[in-house]
């Protein structure tokens, strides 16, 4: 438990002493402020995300009007999931985190607001120019140079705001939330500078090499540490039950910094690019197993004890759901880049299958728990219904369950009948058809579990609030 | 026209570089500040407590 030795600065009111006075020292607006807008963006490109899944069953659909196209739409959908969704619902639940862990204020709530604002200015600015066919080209950084910018100033003011609030801590040792929260600051601006200026200054193999090496540490160092930081601080919260290991956390968090930069030009296997290259790439693509043993023994170990909190503690359910779904993932990752496995599966329907499963099953169920837990206290009032949050998880999870598993199958179909030379790439094409229709009607399981999840979110943001003693049994 | 290509790589290669130096100096850092002593553990009990809401039996399942 907390020690005096560990208190750094003596006469400030710690956050427990404002506990016991009935009063809290945080403000929480910025984080309201992007949860609120995270999610607002979640329900909106959800509908993008189903258009663009029913246009592959249904290719007529909405004709050939430009800004309706597949080719406007799929990146919309990519960008406004990332960058307005789970990134923005991340920062927002960073904003709540890291000063009750620090015990202090967040450093400006000011500077924080003024964040938020600027990134609501990126992400109608990405809707727009998307929408307009203003795009760089390239996976993943398809936003204009001048929005790249305004990234680049908007992630400085936040980084500036979190690592403030860090350096006035009172605890020297910093739990390992703060660790992955504070790479995720350093390792996004390395990244993002990376994979949007960096790739505009190079062509050819080169250009693909550093393009993909952004989209992996995309997911690699700006998803995964957030998304690791927030199951950390929330698995422990919402079970009440101490982390099993810190030291095992710390070993996750130090292996995933030496190896995941490295694994990027798995993406190029068998393509242009020296043999070496892929083969490093192979090498360390495999090594990932080792933080990701150390992450998801350690949330099992937590539980151990605790499993029949899982009966009606629905942020809990999305959480260890999103743990099973991050084990599943990364396992595929590493297999993916063997040679032998990647000559079957590269390229397919079972690349969508394998993010949608890191990036939604895994990584927007931390970030949904974290608003189901963080909502009600900000808001200082219950969570509006618990029946609909359950609702939500199972539409999710089924949803989920049924768009990766038949992206995987149809995956593996497509790669086998791509690496046969006899058979017309157009035939390959029409017998996805009944696939992408099993993924057309998941997306609208999964659709249904962003609707009962926002309205549930918004209602208790916009609903009455209650007193404090309510706040306190809120446990959503 | 001039080629940028070398210099884009080796700019991204150098970010990395950075990267890397960082992560072995606050690996370094981290033996020193006692996360792998027998204090290591004293965070994981510290954060449970750090509500701003006054606890009761029914806060957390």
């Amino acid at each position: 438990m907390q020690s005096e030795a560990t208190i750094r600065r003596a006469g400030e009111i710690p956050v427990s002493a404002a506990a016991r006075y009935n009063e809290s020292i945080h403000q929480d607006t910025t984080a309201r402020l992007f949860l609120a807008s995270s999610i607002t963006y979640f329900f909106i490109v959800g509908i993008v995300a189903l258009v663009i899944a029913a246009k592959f069953v249904w290719p007529q659909l909405m004709g050939t009007i430009p800004m309706l196209t597949y080719g406007r739409l799929r990146p919309l959908h990519v960008n406004g999931m990332l960058f307005g969704w789970l990134l923005a619902a991340d920062m927002g639940l960073m904003y709540y985190v890291v000063p009750r862990l620090c015990g202090v204020r967040l450093w400006s709530e000011k500077l924080g607001i003024a964040t938020a604002a600027l990134w609501n200015v990126i992400i109608l600015g990405a809707v727009v120019t998307l929408l307009l066919g203003v795009n760089q080209g390239l996976e993943y950084a398809e936003l204009p140079l001048p929005l790249d910018v305004l990234v680049v100033v908007a992630w400085v003011m936040f980084g500036a705001n979190i690592f403030m609030t860090v350096a006035t801590r009172k605890y020297t040792q910093m739990y390992v939330t703060i660790w992955y929260c504070l790479g995720t600051i350093l390792w996004t601006a390395f990244v993002y500078l990376t994979g949007n200026f960096a790739t505009l200054f190079s062509t050819g193999v080169n250009q693909a090499n550093l393009n993909w090496m952004y989209v992996h540490n995309a997911v690699g160092l700006i998803f995964t540490p957030v998304g690791l930081a927030i199951a950390y601080y929330f698995i422990p919260k919402t079970s009440n039950n101490p982390l099993h290991s810190h030291k095992l956390s710390m070993i996750g968090f130090w292996s995933l910094a030496f190896v995941y930069v490295w694994t990027g030009a798995h993406h190029m296997i068998h393509g242009p690019i020296s043999q070496w290259l892929q083969t490093i790439s192979i090498v360390f693509s495999v090594m990932l197993l080792i933080p990701v043993w150390a992450v998801v023994y350690n949330f099992f170990a937590t539980m151990r004890g605790q499993w029949q909190q899982l009966r009606d503690n629905v942020p809990l359910k999305f959480l260890m759901t999103g743990v099973v779904f991050y084990l599943l993932t990364c396992f595929q990752g590493p297999m993916h880049s063997l040679r032998s496995v990647n000559a079957i599966v590269s390229k397919t329907d079972w690349i969508p299958g394998h993010a949608h499963m890191a990036v939604l099953g895994a990584f927007s169920f931390f970030a949904i728990a974290g608003a189901y837990y963080v909502v009600p206290r900000i808001c200082k009032t219950r969570l509006y219904s618990d029946a609909l949050a359950n609702w939500s998880f199972w539409l999710f999870l089924i949803g989920g369950v049924g768009f990766f598993v038949t992206l995987w199958l149809g995956g593996f179909w497509q790669g086998w009948q791509w690496n046969n030379p006899a058979i017309p790439f157009i035939d390959t094409v029409i017998a996805l058809e009944p696939v992408w229709l099993v993924r057309f009607f998941s997306g609208i399981l999964m659709f249904g579990g962003i609707v009962t999840f926002a309205y549930n979110i918004l209602a208790t943001m916009l609903g009455p609030k209650g007193n404090q003693s309510q706040a306190a049994l809120a446990t959503a | 026209m001039r080629d940028y290509v070398y210099p884009s790589v080796f700019f991204a290669y150098f970010y990395f570089f950075l990267l890397l130096v960082g992560a072995i100096f606050f690996f370094l850092r981290s033996f020193k500040d006692g996360y792998w002593g027998h204090d290591g553990e004293e965070a994981k009990y510290r954060m449970l407590s750090d509500d701003e809401s006054p606890e009761t039996p029914e806060q957390h399942r």
